[in-house]
């Protein structure tokens, strides 16, 4: 006989159902990492255009390009997602939006929000 | 209608595996998943599962159904069961002591934590401690907890922090105490949830709220144990 039981946990989709708010606490933190990330691309890119003149253009070349536009906003989505969600925390902290109908419309918002900040970055970009 | 089990048996089972069964659904009408573990424990009496009240009082049969956790016998299968499957398995991040059945001492452990009995110190007055009808108003949504578990084995803080963090369950009694206006032990209770694990581990995802069978709101109680907290200055 086993003396050790087991635990059923497993966080491979469609196991176990996670809600939308829980959805959007996972990616509040996730974005919180990426923002920490980015701060060491940003700093580079910071050192780079202070350098001198030409590294300047440099740094203005590389975020003119595909990929640092992509870059652009891909930092533009962390951050947004990021203070939306934040702000959502915060109310809930004011025991505001605590009902679940109340969380899953408000996380659904930062969603789509970001979303939209997005969609008006790269209208911006291109 | 295709039902897969989640079965384990300590004596024979190395580990445990999802065993597919087979169950004849009456047609015309709507059963509870609880009806279904009847008629699978009729071809498989084997089948182990806790059951007692079969109407959502007791808090027995917390189980996982198609992912999410609930009462069996208040879960109408039709509510739960997506492409003509349905899943079962025991409740989320608790020792498994055989098939659905748990071990819910971890769970039992927090909750008694938090000291789940009236306290007052004062002498009892001849007949019985009255509390006015706004008084009373506040244990709504906090009284009705049936300690199933289901809202605790959905926490993800409570998986991995079991034995520091109180979950939702726990909270939300501990909260109802505070929150009486008869109870007079409001620091020593608040004095013992001040640690960063016992409340803080919350992070607000509302698992538990979308899981409870009784449709309480243990989230919003631990908004209103962390106001109380920074009231006292703690």
């Amino acid at each position: 006989m086993r003396t050790e039981r087991p635990v059923f946990l497993s966080l491979s989709p469609g196991k176990i159902h996670f809600p939308v708010t829980a959805i959007a606490s996972i990616t509040h933190r996730l974005t919180g990492a990426g923002l920490f990330a980015i701060i060491a691309f940003l700093l580079w890119m910071l050192d780079l255009a202070l350098s001198s003149e030409s590294g300047f253009a440099e740094a203005g070349r590389v975020m003119s390009q595909p990929m640092g536009k992509l870059a652009v906003l891909f930092i533009l989505a962390n951050l947004s997602y990021h203070l939306l969600a934040g702000v959502k925390h915060l109310l809930m902290d004011f025991h505001i939006g605590v009902s679940f109908e109340a969380a899953s419309a408000s996380s659904w918002t930062v969603f789509v929000l970001t979303g939209f900040i997005v969609a008006a970055g790269a209208v911006w970009l291109w | 209608m295709q039902v897969s089990v989640y079965r384990y048996n300590p004596d024979t089972d190395e580990a445990p595996e999802m065993r597919e069964m087979t169950v004849r659904l009456p047609e015309g009408r709507d059963l509870m998943v609880l009806d279904v573990l009847e008629l699978l424990k009729v071809e498989d009496p084997s089948l182990s599962y806790r059951r007692s009240c079969r109407e959502g009082v007791c808090g027995s049969d917390g189980i996982n159904m198609n992912g999410k956790n609930g009462l069996a016998c208040i879960t109408p299968v039709s509510e739960i069961v997506r492409r003509g499957k349905l899943v079962l398995r025991p409740l989320p991040g608790l020792p498994v002591i055989r098939d659905l059945v748990v071990d819910m001492s971890q769970f039992y452990r927090q909750y008694e934590k938090i000291d789940p009995f009236l306290q007052n110190d004062s002498p009892p007055p001849a007949q019985e401690r009255l509390q006015s009808i706004e008084e009373r108003e506040k244990l709504d949504g906090l009284y009705e907890c049936i300690l199933c578990a289901c809202c605790s084995s959905a926490c993800p803080s409570f998986w991995w922090n079991p034995d520091k963090f109180i979950g939702p369950a726990g909270l939300l009694q501990a909260y109802r105490f505070l929150a009486d206006s008869r109870d007079t032990a409001t620091a020593e209770r608040l004095a013992k949830l001040e640690d960063p694990f016992s409340v803080f581990r919350c992070r607000g995802i509302m698992n538990c709220v979308s899981v409870c069978p009784k449709g309480l709101n243990p989230t919003r109680a631990i908004g209103k144990i962390r106001s109380l907290l920074l009231q006292q200055g703690t």
